[in-house]
């Protein structure tokens, strides 16, 4: 096996242990990964050897080269941090541990988390890995939360914070006003969002009121524009624990400052969804505002929208959908989403653009007009937007919207009305007087939804829940016949064995350890997760959890070392394990005392369960992405026909 | 636009004013009997809808209660286009609502429909401690432009029903004769059609055009005109008499 070990992944090594539990289009995907391991490889040598990494060729764009220069402002406001900011160092070094990573990875699929592996630690093939690597980022997680976090569980009256303590639910809406940048706590916090202008114009702050911000925002804006001047951007700067990122989108700059250890394309994302989130509400139109008036103040167009800034901020912790650009289902029996699919359809095509029925940030059904098509993180954005606004729960409501990947110069309108308390109903349409047939549409919608028990099974669903890694069957290597069915009512089939491993288990996840998991279907642009269950309960461990997963997203994305297929990380806190290929991506984690060769079977349990239930927790067909869920609905194939 | 079938009126109304003005608060306060300290603010527009009976009628309302947000600001043309009545509400204690409420009947009078019944709605009147604006400066503008005044507190219900009442009472009728007995409108589509359509057929419109034209050049004729409109019945067919007691 190790003679061909170019070629041969961990999924090899698990077959091996495990022949008989494999179903063979397990053993396809990973002949197929491995076509495309290959073609990459090369690519992979490439960037190593340029050690680039992190700046991306593609924009012409580069680290902002202030090391050694002290920057006095960021150096009084990044308290804690050395005196210089060394950029480029510390992003290399990143690179680098990376890129040693992607070797070690194809050889014996193994990466041993950060902080950088030695190279030597790349020639334990075979080594099942039960030690446990200590890991830099563990501590930031471990050594305390966000000072937010910390002066919650002291002081859970304010009505302020993430949730992060447990007792303590998150309350939406802007956080600590009376701050400012000389603050104490204020600089204390370990994540800041500034959006602010071109000339300095503080525009959103995360913490603290923004017109008292505008000497700090001044100074942001003259570090981006004094690059900007050389003709470069600037990406990122660190100092020290704090990573500062900055987003130019034409007269906006956004910036993230954050000593969360979180990658740099994980919070540029972050920043990229507060944009999109702002178009959402403005348009770009708005910049015609600055051409018009450079000195203009934009802060009053945003008036009453900082719950929804501050519920966008809260989902980078815990919702997935953030960095996997990919919406979820809520889960229900076939039949129940293909009504809500077709009276929606029916609906769509008397002009409207979009009809979607969602309950809070999960997809029951979702339409679209012919040809229109609706990117995930426009989903994300307007449910947001209408989840964090309450005065769309008061009465039904007629308001203009933008979808910043759709068009994000112009205004849709959207009709937006409850059904019940999480179960809302949004039609798009680009025509400002369509409201009264909208809402005829909705009074239709509403019938239908009732009399075919859509809305009671909604309800249900909500209170079941999604999958549960408890309830993960064991592998069955024969054909399948008809369908296991998830807990929507019917009885699982529940064998010996897995009876065996829950009670080994009990109380502590799933089989072999098995903690969580997320899949994402690429054709699809949707992922399933499962349901937070103990050990991961307390909105903390939910954060730190997705945290872990942005952090394993991120390189696997990374564009500078090549997409990986596999990786398997340890650290103190879990076991993490991806898995690529064509069609899904796979993220699990694990018990870190998780046996490898076990959490590889049981990846592949996990995806044979998905695809089992797929009617269920995915929308098939009828979708805006029709073209790819016809094939899968109809011959029931995870790829084209 | 109000549009008449079998005495049972259609009426769209609008409420514009400055943001946390208090034009939500009113609404759930006159629809649903409520009051919430802390109203989230309006997204775009609301919709409501809520029926009356007056003397003569029922009158079904259709509320738009628009988000007094900058941002919105241009969009409510989108509202109030079309709209029978419209209730303009500033907030007492803030001289800077009362001054966009100057604006939107500025606005309404150079766009909105001319047959409009427009009212102004000095809300928050249980904060009299915090009063900026005295009722007689408001009442002296309202009179100005043509507009019925009250002060209202959408926190204690005071004057709520009644204007929305008032407002009910001065929608222009269409002519019995216009609307056979018997003949129900159900077509959505024409009914506002045909609302669009509205000619100056009822009284007190008429006396509103008139009024305004007025108001531009002498305030005594101003002063006897509204003294004289009060005695008039609204729903006179007989134009002369009121015509001569000018
Ligand atoms: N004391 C007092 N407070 C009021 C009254 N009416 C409204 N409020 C308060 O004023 C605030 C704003 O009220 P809203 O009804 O949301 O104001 P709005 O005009 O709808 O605001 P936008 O939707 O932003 O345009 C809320 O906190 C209300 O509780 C009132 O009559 N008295
Ligand atoms: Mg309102």
């Amino acid at each position: 096996m190790e003679s061909d070990s170019d070629i041969s992944t961990s999924f090899d090594v698990a077959t091996d242990q495990n022949p008989n539990t494999n179903p063979p289009e397990t053993t396809e995907e990973q002949l197929q990964t491995l076509t495309v391991d290959e073609t990459y490889g090369v690519a992979d040598l490439n960037e190593t050897s340029n050690q680039r990494g992190m700046d991306e060729a593609e924009n012409g764009s580069v680290v902002a080269e202030v090391d050694g220069r002290p920057e006095p402002q960021i150096e009084e406001l990044l308290a804690g941090g050395p005196p210089t900011i060394s950029a480029v160092s510390e992003a290399v070094e990143e690179v680098l541990d990376l890129s040693s990573a992607g070797d070690t990875l194809r050889d014996d699929f193994e990466l041993e988390a950060d902080p950088p592996l030695s190279p030597s630690s790349s020639g334990y093939a075979g080594e099942r890995g039960s030690s446990i690597t200590t890991s830099a980022s563990g501590i930031e997680e471990v050594d305390g939360d966000e000072i937010d976090e910390i002066d919650e569980a002291m002081a859970p009256l304010d009505g302020s914070g993430d949730a992060s303590s447990d007792s303590v639910p998150w309350i939406p809406g802007k956080k600590h006003v009376d701050e400012d940048d000389a603050s104490i706590s204020w600089r204390k916090r370990k994540k800041h969002f500034f959006v602010l202008s071109h000339s300095g114009k503080p525009i959103y702050s995360r913490y603290g009121d923004e017109y008292k911000l505008a000497g700090f925002s001044a100074t942001l804006q003259a570090i981006i524009s004094f690059v900007e001047n050389g003709g470069d951007h600037v990406k990122f700067v660190r100092a020290g624990k704090h990573q500062v990122v900055f987003l130019v989108k034409g007269p906006i700059y956004l910036v993230c400052i954050s000593c969360t250890e979180e990658p740099y394309e994980a919070l540029r994302g972050q920043l990229d969804l507060i944009y999109g989130q702002t178009i959402l509400i403005l348009t770009k139109s708005v910049n015609r505002c600055f051409e018009k008036n450079p000195k203009f103040d934009m802060t009053p167009l945003l008036g009453g929208t900082d719950a929804v800034y501050s519920s966008l901020i809260h989902s980078f912790s815990w919702n997935p959908a953030t960095f996997l650009h990919a919406y979820t289902c809520l889960p229900l029996a076939y039949p129940t989403r293909q009504a809500a699919g077709a009276i929606l359809q029916d609906v769509a095509e008397s002009g409207v653009l979009f009809a979607i029925l969602m309950c809070k940030h999960k997809v029951v059904s979702l339409v679209g007009a012919q040809k229109a098509s609706l990117h995930p993180d426009d989903m994300l954005l307007l449910s947001n937007f209408i989840v964090s606004c309450e005065s769309f729960r008061t009465s039904e409501s007629f308001s203009p919207i933008c979808l910043p990947r759709y068009n994000p110069m112009a205004f849709l309108y959207a009709y937006v009305h409850y059904l019940d308390v999480d179960t809302y109903l949004v039609l798009l349409t680009t025509s400002s007087d369509a409201f009264y047939h909208l809402k005829d549409c909705r009074i239709r919608i509403e019938m239908v939804l009732l009399k075919s028990n859509v809305l009671s099974e909604v309800q249900r669903s909500m209170l079941d829940g999604g999958l549960r890694v408890e309830d993960l069957p064991p592998l069955d290597p024969s054909p399948r016949s008809g369908f296991l069915s998830l807990h929507l009512g019917q009885e699982r089939l529940v064998t010996e064995s897995q009876e065996r491993l829950k009670e080994a288990y009990l109380g502590i996840g799933g089989p072999a350890g098995l903690w969580h998991f997320i899949y994402r279907s690429i054709f699809l642009d949707q992922y399933v997760s499962s349901e937070f269950s103990p050990p991961i309960n307390s909105s903390s461990q939910q954060k730190r959890l997705c945290r872990a997963y942005q952090k394993l997203y991120a390189s696997m994305h990374d564009r500078g070392i090549g997409p990986h297929k596999t990786q398997f990380r340890r650290d103190e806190n879990y076991v993490l394990l991806c898995w690529m290929t064509q069609d899904f991506e796979l993220y699990a984690a694990f018990d870190p005392l998780a046996d490898k060769a076990l959490a590889i079977e049981t990846c592949n349990r996990v995806c044979q369960w998905v695809r089992d239930v797929e009617n269920e927790i995915f929308l098939l067909g009828a979708s805006p992405f029709s073209w790819y869920g016809c094939c899968l609905w109809c011959c029931k194939e995870w790829r084209w026909c | 636009m109000a549009t008449m079938g079998n005495n049972n009126l259609n009426a769209k109304l609008v409420l514009l004013g400055d943001m946390g003005a208090g034009k939500s608060s009113l609404v759930l306060r006159f629809v649903k009997g409520q009051f919430i300290e802390f109203q989230e603010s309006t997204i775009g527009a609301a919709f409501f809808s809520q029926t009356l009976a007056v003397s003569d009628a029922t009158v079904k309302f259709e509320i738009w209660d628009t988000a007094g947000q900058e941002r919105y600001h241009s969009l409510a043309p989108m509202y109030y286009r079309g709209a029978a009545a419209a209730i303009i509400v500033y907030d007492i204690t803030s001289t800077d609502s009362f001054a966009k409420a100057k604006k939107w009947v500025q606005e309404l009078q150079k766009q909105g429909n001319p047959n409009m019944v427009m009212t102004l709605a000095g809300n928050k009147a249980d904060l009299e401690d915090k009063r900026k604006v005295t009722t007689e400066e408001a009442r002296v503008y309202a009179e100005e432009n043509g507009l019925f005044f009250m002060e209202t507190s959408a926190k204690t219900a005071i004057n709520v029903n009644d204007i929305f009442h008032e407002i009910a009472k001065r929608l222009p009728r269409a002519q019995p004769a216009q609307n056979p007995a018997g003949m129900v409108l159900v077509d959505r589509a024409g009914e506002r059609s045909r609302a669009a359509g509205f000619s100056y057929s009822n009284s007190i419109d008429c006396l509103r055009v008139v009024r305004r034209g007025l108001s531009s050049f002498h305030g005594e004729t101003v002063r006897r005109f509204d003294a004289n409109i009060r005695k008039v019945d609204p729903y006179v067919t007989d134009w002369s008499t009121f015509f001569l007691a000018l």
